[in-house]
């Protein structure tokens, strides 16, 4: 299938222009299909949104490049298995036989870890310069190791790399001690 | 192994098992490594969540630079400029286009059956006849849902053997098959099949057919009854 490895490259790349499409592709699909059980309407945009961004994640992570299935048909998996825990939550009624073939999330995917030295370092982030918060993005969020990173961003030596990295990490830190 | 490559792996995820065990250890004794983890733990937490935000506001804004549907545009737009004309202009946006209706109504119904084949090659002839469905091979696909509802008779492949022929617009096919589900007693997908059936109908312009079909959905609890209603009181 040559045109999904086109689409999950562009995931990765965060082109806005193939994400609509397809955000726009699936919709009403979805929305059809979560419309079977009780869910609010801004409920199953909320769910729908959410497993978008799950899908997109996924592809950063690399966790897609070797899909056998269709993109169109993973992501769908992913949003069942949302609409399934929020139905489970609320302790809906539904038939399991729907829910068959979920693409399970990770219980670390919902990120639960949140303080006040998060938030913090959300704001440190964002003030951030490319460079170091480029670095630290491909290593924490896309989950890349350093040799892949190395050749990424051109790196000579990957010991240059790292003592960056600590240095980008060090900046971090001092820059939350300051507020 | 140096407790700044402990942490390297732990993040990379490429902890061996015995690395895991020292990692737990250290953890638990030494509460300068255990900083450094936390601090790094919560870098991962406020970078995920700065990404998300990101995706988040991008996503948001599909929704509200969506159009309205493009028929209620042009109604308000021609309205306004015919309003002193008359009500000439909304006698002509009240004639029935059966066309225009189905393509209004119609979304292809995504796989929702189908297990997701990652790394296997599968042989199973459900994933097949779904991966031909997804891929737009709707030829193939009526092939392969023929067997399997003549093997099992589930009501799935009779469902997606329909609508792939709704797909390559043999509408009077998939008429017959959709029908066929009225000898099926309790199937999830009932009133998919009561749903497609009437928008082939209208499809076909059988205005009575397309009531019938409608109506039956109106009349019981199902998800499509509110849109049902709705296309039934534009052909009406």
């Amino acid at each position: 299938m040559n045109n999904h490895i086109n689409l999950i490259d562009l995931f990765k790349k965060n082109d806005e222009r193939i994400i609509r499409k397809f955000y726009n592709e699936h919709k009403n699909g979805f929305i059809l299909f979560a419309k079977r059980y009780k869910i609010t309407n801004d409920d199953i945009v909320d769910i729908y949104q959410e497993a978008i961004i799950a899908l997109i994640e996924n592809a950063k992570k690399g966790k897609i490049d070797s899909l056998q299935s269709s993109v169109s048909t993973y992501f769908f998996s992913i949003g069942k298995f949302m609409i399934f825990q929020k139905l489970k939550k609320e302790n809906s009624k539904f038939s399991l036989q729907d829910f068959s073939s979920l693409e399970y999330i990770d219980e670390n995917y919902t990120e639960e870890n949140f303080n006040t030295q998060v938030a913090l370092l959300q704001l440190g982030l964002q003030k951030m310069g490319e460079k170091c918060k480029r670095i630290l993005e491909l290593f924490y969020y896309e989950e890349k190791k350093m040799d892949e990173i190395k050749e990424l961003l051109g790196y000579d030596s990957k010991d240059v790399l790292k003592s960056q990295k600590s240095r980008c990490l060090k900046q971090l830190k001092d820059s939350i001690k300051e507020n | 192994m140096d407790t700044k490559t402990l942490l390297e792996k732990y993040f990379d995820g490429s902890l061996s098992k015995d690395e895991k065990i020292d990692f737990e250890r250290l953890l638990a004794e030494d509460s300068s490594f255990r900083d450094e983890f936390e601090f790094e733990k919560n870098v991962k937490s406020a970078i995920t969540l700065n990404k998300r935000d990101e995706l988040k506001k991008m996503l948001h804004s599909f929704e509200t630079t969506k159009k309205p549907k493009k028929s209620f545009y042009w109604i308000y737009a021609a309205a306004s400029i015919m309003i002193f004309v008359g009500l000439f202009t909304w006698k002509n946006f009240s004639t029935t286009n059966y066309d225009t209706l189905f393509d209004e109504y119609y979304q292809t119904y995504p796989n929702t059956v189908s297990p997701t084949v990652r790394g296997t090659t599968s042989t199973d002839i459900q994933s097949n006849a779904f991966y031909a469905y997804d891929s737009g091979n709707y030829q193939e696909a009526i092939a392969l849902f023929s067997e399997i509802y003549s093997k099992n008779g589930d009501d799935f492949a009779l469902f997606y053997k329909g609508l792939s022929l709704i797909e390559l617009q043999k509408y009077e096919e998939a008429l017959v098959v959709l029908q066929k589900s009225n000898s099926i007693k309790i199937s999830t997908f009932e009133p998919y099949f009561l749903w497609y059936s009437a928008l082939i109908h209208i499809k076909l312009q059988n205005k009575k057919e397309a009531s019938l079909q409608l109506k039956l959905l109106i009349e019981s609890e199902n998800p499509l009854k509110e849109v049902a209603k709705k296309l039934l009181s534009e052909i009406e």
